[in-house]
């Protein structure tokens, strides 16, 4: 069963991550959401992104300074940070859930992130839902 | 506006264990501008909850409603059907939501998941702070509209105490010293004079030393 991970990116990053050419280089489901910013991102978005079931997940935001949107990257950052909170107090590790700065168009940076993400996820308990997902494709 | 802190998950928890059918229930005016009850919070918290249900392996049914005002009775009443198909209200309204919520639902168990903290304002986003103790006897034209009550450590009412350093209070170096605003504020708006007026020892009898308050508006009263 791959892992399943959901990636929430600012589409100035990459106009559709539907399109990242992960190819054979990464072993993984992708969910990608796309956002006009990554300062879009709620914590309910990422938190529900585990309750359906994601492994991990990866926020994708432009790098400090270069925000179309001043600080939409800012923003995002504390809000990663804020849910990783919440993900530590329920026992769910809150290292399944990270933000990587990424320069538009590097797609060779979002790929090392995913498999970063999914060389760690051995040190992780399984997510429930994720379990509950795997019980059903079986 | 009233100021509120939601409660720990791990709280959250062990308050709602006895139930399995919960509303949790927020209120969509102070609590969500300090972000602890409104439509979002709900939604995070319960998806949090379930999060931590799923993986403590535990079922448990969560509903999410949102009530434009948990204090006023004709706002609690959207949520009736709600409460209804529920064992139990998980408010993240202030006290006085929580309490409004219980005296409409008599037989329905209502529970806190916000501590109620202070009236204040948005200093800046994501900055609440503590403006107004709400002690019944309003002197905020002597003191330029800063409050001495509320702001300063140690309550004082004729001047300050000497011991703040670089505006900073000595009991708390976070805290502004607020008899230094206050001469700041007079001074700039020409009213230092009003300093010279002894203010007698508060009478606590106004706030709530003197019991559960209320407010009568004859004209409104049918």
């Amino acid at each position: 069963m791959q892992p399943n991970i959901t990636i929430f990116h600012c589409i100035n990053t990459f106009a559709d991550g539907n399109f990242l050419p992960v190819g054979d280089n990464v072993n993984c489901e992708l969910n990608m959401v796309k956002l006009p910013c990554s300062g879009m991102v709620k914590d309910v978005f990422l938190l529900r992104a585990f309750e359906s079931g994601a492994d991990a997940v990866i926020v994708m935001a432009c790098p400090e300074g270069e925000c179309r949107h001043v600080e939409g990257n800012i923003r995002a950052q504390k809000r990663v940070e804020w849910t990783k909170k919440i993900l530590d107090e329920i026992g769910l590790d809150s290292r399944r859930l990270t933000l990587v700065n990424i320069s538009p168009g590097d797609v060779n940076s979002a790929i090392d992130a995913i498999q970063q993400t999914i060389s760690s996820l051995a040190d992780f308990i399984p997510n429930p839902p994720a379990t509950v997902r795997e019980t059903a494709v079986a | 506006m009233i100021v509120g802190e939601q409660k720990t998950i791990a709280e959250i928890k062990e308050i709602i264990a006895p139930y399995s059918r919960v509303l949790v229930l927020g209120c969509g005016t102070c609590v969500k501008t300090c972000f602890a009850g409104g439509e979002d919070e709900v939604a995070t918290l319960t998806s949090a909850l379930r999060l931590a249900y799923n993986k403590d392996a535990k079922q448990i049914s969560l509903e999410e409603f949102t009530v434009e005002r948990q204090c006023e009775d004709e706002f609690i009443q959207e949520a009736s059907a709600a409460i209804s198909r529920n064992d139990a209200v998980l408010s993240l309204a202030c006290g006085a939501g929580v309490q409004a919520i219980a005296k409409r639902f008599y037989k329905v168990p209502v529970l806190p998941g916000v501590n109620t903290t202070f009236i204040g304002m948005l200093e800046k986003h994501g900055l609440f702070t503590e403006e107004c103790l709400g002690c019944g006897d309003c002197k905020l034209a002597v003191f330029g509209g800063i409050c001495p009550i509320a702001r300063c450590s140690k309550k004082l009412l004729n001047g300050p105490c000497g011991g703040s350093q670089n505006g900073t209070c000595e009991v708390d170096p976070e805290t502004e010293c607020a008899w230094q605003i206050i001469i700041e504020r007079l001074t700039s708006l020409k009213q230092l004079d009003n300093l010279k007026k002894y203010i007698a020892p508060k009478d606590w009898r106004s706030s709530n030393a003197g019991g559960p308050r209320k407010l009568v508006r004859e004209d409104h009263i049918i």
